[in-house]
C-alpha cells in the first residue's frame, strides 16, 4: 500500500487518559505520521471540528465516550491520509457529529482518496461505498456493486436465519409432543390462565413456566399433533420474504368421531398484536365428520407481512368456542424484506404524481 | 538494518511518548517533576542516616558508604524500572498494536528512555552527594575530578544495553506472561549478584570474585563506581567489554524482537 494510511479501527486508540485533550491530539497526530509542527499548525482546526473547545485542556479521562471518538475522528481526518480505514466507529456520537463525519468521508472520496469502510450497517455501506467486498468468516464471498453485494448478504442472512428457525421449530415441537400424552384430559397444574376454561385443560409442559401464560389448553376431544409452515414449493421453512406464499399446516387427530369442529389459525406479533385470525367457521365451512387423523392447510398466496418475527396460534375447537386443543405460538417465523419499510403490513403499492414534481429515473 | 533506520525515523514519536509518559506520571501530584529529584534525595537521606549513625562500621574503601551505595543504586534503579516497564510495554499499550498501524519497537524504547529521564533528573542529587562526600564530613573520601566526564558515555552504554534487553523481554512477555513475575525474582537476585552494595575487590574468596565477574553487569557497575565514587578512569579494556556487551545485547534483543514482530498484534 502506498501513501499515508489513517486507520480508524478504534478512534482515540492511544489517547492517554491522564493528559489533556490538546496534548493527546499532538501525540496522536505524531502517531499517525505528522511532525510536531504540522500537527500544532492544524490544532485549531481539529479542535473546531471536534466541537470540544471548552474541554480541550481537560484530561481525556473526563471525556464521555462520544467526546473521545469525536476527538479521535477529528485527528484522523486532519492528518490528511491517502487511505482512510474506518471500522465500525461511526455508531457513537450525536446525530450532528455523525453527519459531519459522513460528510467528511464523502468529501474525501470526492477528492480521490481511498476509503476502506468496514461496517455491518447496510444503509451506510449503500450510502458511502462504490465497491463492496463481502466477507464471511474471513473468506471473500463477493466483490462488486454495492446493490448486488448487499442483496447477496441479505439473502444469506435470511437463509441462515431460516435454517436456524427450522431447527428451533423441530426442537420445540419435539418437546411439546413429548409432553402431551394422549388419553383423558388431565387436571392442569399451573396458575394464572384467564383465557382458558379451568377443569379441562392440558398444560403443555414446554411452556408451563410459573407465572407465564399457558401455551396450550383444551379438553382434548381432538389433539393437534403437529403444526408446520411451508413455502410455495411445499418445503417446510420458517423464514419468508415479504409477498411470498405461506402455508400453515395443522395435523390433528380426534379422540372420538366429531361432527362439531372448527379449525382456526391466528398470526401474532411478539407483542401479542393479532395480525390476522381466521377459522373454517368464519370462512364459511360447515363441519361434517372428523373421525380419523387429518391434515388441514390454510394457504396464503401472498403473505404481505412487513419484516419481523411472527407467531402462529392454531386451534381446533367446537363451534360454540369450547376448545378441544388450543395451541398458542405453535410456530414462529421471520419475514425479511429487501426494503426497510415500517409496520407489519407491506402492501403492494405504487406512487402517482401530477403537477410540478419530477424524479430522476434510477 | 532497515528496521533500525525505521526506529530512528520514529524518534519524533518516541520523543512525544516519552514526554507523555513523564507528564502523565506526575499529573495530579502537587510537587510534579520535583518528585524525580525528591525521591532520590529522600533515599539518600535514609541511607546516610542508616550507614552513618546506625551501622557505621564499613570498610574504608567504600566509605562514606551512603554515597558509595547511591552511586550504584541509581543506575540499578534505572535498570530495574526500565526492564520492568519494557517487559510490560506491549501488553500495557496493546490497544495501539491492535487498533492502529503502530511501530511496536517504539514501546519498549519509550519505557527505557522515560526511566532514563528519571535517572538523569536524579543525577544532580548524586552530584550533591559526591560533593558532600568529597568534603569529608561523612568520613572516608570521595575523589571528584575529570573522570566524571565518563558519565555521559556510561549513560549511553547503559541505555543501549537496556534497550536490547528491553526489546528481548517485551517480545518474550507477549508470549509468556510468566516473564513479568520471573523478572522480579531475577532482578532481586541480580541486585545482590551485581557489585552495587560492595566492590569485587572487597571479596575474600577468589572463586567468588571469578563467579561474580561472570555477571555481564559487573563491568558496568564497576565502571559507575570508578567514574563516580573513586574518580578513576575506566580502563580501555573495560570500555571495550562494556561496549561489546551493550552492542551484543542490543543486536540480539532487537533481532529477537523483530523476528516475532508479526505475532504481537495477535497475541496481545
Amino acid at each position: 500500500m502506498n501513501g499515508k494510511v489513517s486507520a480508524l479501527i478504534e478512534l482515540g486508540a492511544g489517547f492517554h487518559p491522564e493528559i489533556s485533550g490538546r496534548e493527546n491530539v499532538v501525540i496522536n497526530g505524531v502517531m499517525l505520521g505528522l511532525t510536531r509542527r504540522q500537527i500544532e499548525r492544524k490544532l485549531p482546526e481539529i479542535v473546531a471540528f471536534s466541537g470540544l473547545a471548552d474541554f480541550i485542556d481537560e484530561p481525556v479521562k473526563t471525556y464521555s465516550s462520544g467526546m473521545y471518538v469525536r476527538l479521535g475522528f477529528a485527528v484522523a481526518v486532519h492528518v490528511d491520509p491517502e487511505v482512510l480505514v474506518v471500522d465500525e466507529v461511526l455508531a457513537v456520537g450525536d446525530e450532528a457529529f455523525s453527519r459531519r463525519c459522513l460528510d467528511t468521508i464523502q468529501e474525501f472520496s470526492a477528492r480521490g482518496k481511498t476509503i476502506f469502510f468496514v461496517s455491518h450497517s447496510l444503509a451506510l455501506v449503500e450510502e458511502l461505498c462504490d465497491r463492496v467486498l463481502y466477507l464471511e468468516g474471513g473468506r471473500v464471498k463477493g466483490l462488486g456493486e454495492p446493490r448486488e453485494m448487499l442483496a447477496a448478504y441479505r439473502l444469506d442472512v435470511s437463509a441462515g436465519e431460516g435454517s436456524r428457525l427450522l431447527g428451533e421449530h423441530e426442537a420445540d415441537q419435539e418437546r411439546l409432543r413429548a409432553s402431551v400424552s394422549p388419553g383423558p384430559p388431565a387436571a392442569a397444574s399451573s396458575g394464572a390462565r384467564e383465557t382458558a376454561p379451568p377443569a379441562a385443560e392440558v398444560a403443555a409442559g414446554a411452556a408451563s413456566e410459573p407465572g407465564e401464560r399457558p401455551r396450550r389448553w383444551g379438553d382434548r376431544s381432538a389433539v393437534i399433533t403437529g403444526c408446520r409452515l411451508r413455502g410455495a414449493d411445499g418445503a417446510e421453512r420458517y423464514a419468508f420474504r415479504t409477498g411470498e406464499e405461506l402455508t400453515v399446516e395443522i395435523e390433528a387427530s380426534p379422540q372420538r368421531a366429531l361432527s362439531d369442529f372448527v379449525f382456526g389459525v391466528g398470526l401474532f406479533t411478539p407483542e401479542d398484536v393479532c395480525v390476522h385470525g381466521t377459522n373454517t367457521e368464519i370462512d364459511g365451512l360447515v363441519p361434517a365428520t372428523f373421525d380419523a387423523p387429518a391434515r388441514v392447510r390454510v394457504v396464503l398466496p401472498r403473505c404481505d407481512l412487513g419484516p419481523g418475527t411472527y407467531l402462529v396460534d392454531v386451534a381446533v375447537h367446537a363451534r360454540n368456542g369450547t376448545p378441544y386443543d388450543y395451541w398458542r405460538g405453535a410456530c414462529r417465523f421471520r419475514v425479511d424484506s429487501t426494503r426497510t419499510e415500517a409496520g407489519v403490513w407491506s402492501p403492494e403499492r405504487r406512487w402517482e404524481f401530477g403537477g410540478g414534481v419530477t424524479w430522476t429515473s434510477a | 538494518m532497515e528496521r533500525l533506520r525505521d526506529l530512528y525515523r520514529h524518534r519524533a514519536l518516541v520523543g512525544v511518548l516519552v514526554s507523555r509518559e513523564l507528564k502523565a506520571r506526575y499529573r495530579g501530584s502537587v510537587l510534579g517533576f520535583f518528585w524525580s529529584l525528591l525521591n532520590p534525595l529522600l533515599m539518600l537521606a535514609v541511607y546516610t542516616l542508616v550507614f552513618q549513625l546506625l551501622l557505621p562500621n564499613r570498610a574504608a574503601t567504600t566509605s562514606p558508604y551512603a554515597v558509595f551505595l547511591f552511586c550504584g543504586l541509581l543506575p540499578w534503579s534505572w535498570l530495574s524500572a526500565a526492564l520492568t516497564d519494557a517487559a510490560a510495554s506491549l501488553l500495557t499499550h496493546g490497544a495501539l498494536l491492535r487498533k492502529i498501524v503502530f511501530p511496536a519497537e517504539v514501546l519498549p524504547a519509550v519505557a527505557v528512555l522515560a526511566q532514563g529521564v528519571h535517572f538523569l533528573l536524579a543525577l544532580p542529587v548524586l552530584l550533591g552527594a559526591l560533593v558532600l562526600g568529597a568534603t569529608g564530613v561523612l568520613g572516608g573520601s570521595v575523589t571528584l575530578g575529570l573522570p566524571l566526564l565518563q558519565v555521559p558515555l556510561l549513560v549511553v552504554v547503559e541505555a543501549v544495553l537496556l534497550l536490547g534487553v528491553g526489546f528481548f523481554l517485551a517480545g518474550l512477555t507477549i508470549h509468556f506472561r510468566d516473564v513479568k513475575d520471573l523478572l522480579q525474582t531475577l532482578l532481586a537476585i541480580g541486585f545482590f549478584a551485581t557489585p552495587i552494595l560492595y566492590t569485587l575487590g572487597e571479596m575474600k574468596s577468589a572463586t567468588v570474585v571469578r563467579l561474580l565477574g561472570l555477571n555481564p553487569l559487573a563491568p558496568l557497575f564497576g565502571a559507575w563506581h570508578d567514574a563516580l565514587f573513586y574518580g578513576r578512569w575506566v580502563s580501555p579494556r573495560s570500555w571495550a567489554v562494556l561496549v561489546a556487551v551493550s552492542a551484543v545485547a542490543f543486536a540480539l534483543g532487537y533481532l529477537f524482537f523483530d523476528r516475532l514482530r508479526d505475532s504481537y498484534a495477535e497475541a496481545v
